[in-house]
């Protein structure tokens, strides 16, 4: 890994962690913001497109299909 | 998801529900950085209830339906969010309700699981969501291990969890 991607990933940790410091209201406003952004990509053209495809992969995924936006 | 709280603070004050925490990735927020999700896991006890052997969520779904919420397959819809009401799978779902912590969001009150009761659990679904969990709860720094470790014996999870480090984080048994 050279330096550049370590400071990539610095502010990444760094910035997880300054997330998690804020106050659980302040951090239910953001969950509530990334919902509804996952819903608005759910419903766009693109996601409507892969329709069963999408679908059909999630079933199959071991990961929860509950987060996928497209599913 | 301060509606999904005060529908909570309803039901207990009208005796429907006892105890209860929120678990999943809701719960995890409170402890980490805040984690997408589409649903909230509400953890309901039925401790105490006349036939425990015949748990029935039905009296959370009476209510709530009266209170005009509508349901979406198990979970029922509360100011946009699907909620699931879950009871305890076993004796560490139970402790996970009575341990659990009392915080607020925008002056409702709210109960959350603890970190270590909230990894414990992952641990014992043991998907590979709940595996990326446990890690970033790892990472956070936020896990007391002496605690976690007890929990762990308490509830026969201590080879499961060393099987989990020697698998993701490299420790040997």
């Amino acid at each position: 890994m050279n330096d550049k991607m370590r400071a990539i990933l610095e502010s990444k940790r760094l910035e997880r962690n300054r997330l998690a410091l804020l106050p659980f209201a302040e951090k239910i406003r953001l969950l509530e913001k990334l919902r509804d952004r996952d819903l608005a990509i759910g419903n766009s053209a693109l996601c409507q497109a892969r329709g069963s495809r999408a679908g059909r992969a999630s079933m199959l995924r071991e990961t929860d299909a509950g987060n996928n936006p497209c599913s | 998801m301060k509606e999904t709280l005060e529908a909570i603070r309803g039901m207990k004050a009208e005796n429907i529900i006892g105890a209860y925490a929120i678990g999943g990735a809701v719960g995890a927020t409170f402890y980490l950085e805040p984690l997408a999700t589409m649903d909230v896991d509400v953890f309901v006890s039925f401790k105490g209830q006349a036939d425990s052997a015949l748990i029935s969520l039905a009296p959370i779904s009476s209510y709530l339906k009266a209170k005009g919420y509508g349901f979406r397959g198990e979970y029922a819809i509360i100011g946009g969010w699907p909620v699931q009401f879950l009871p305890p799978a076993d004796a560490l779902g139970e402790e996970a309700i009575a341990e659990a912590v009392d915080t607020e969001v925008e002056g409702v009150p709210a109960r959350v699981m603890t970190a270590e009761h909230l990894v414990a659990l992952a641990l014992q679904l043991g998907r590979a969501k709940d595996h990326a969990r446990i890690l970033q709860f790892i990472d956070a720094g936020v896990l007391d291990a002496g605690k976690l470790d007890a929990i762990l014996a308490r509830h026969g999870l201590t080879a499961k969890w060393a099987g989990f480090e020697q698998r993701f984080l490299g420790r040997s048994k």
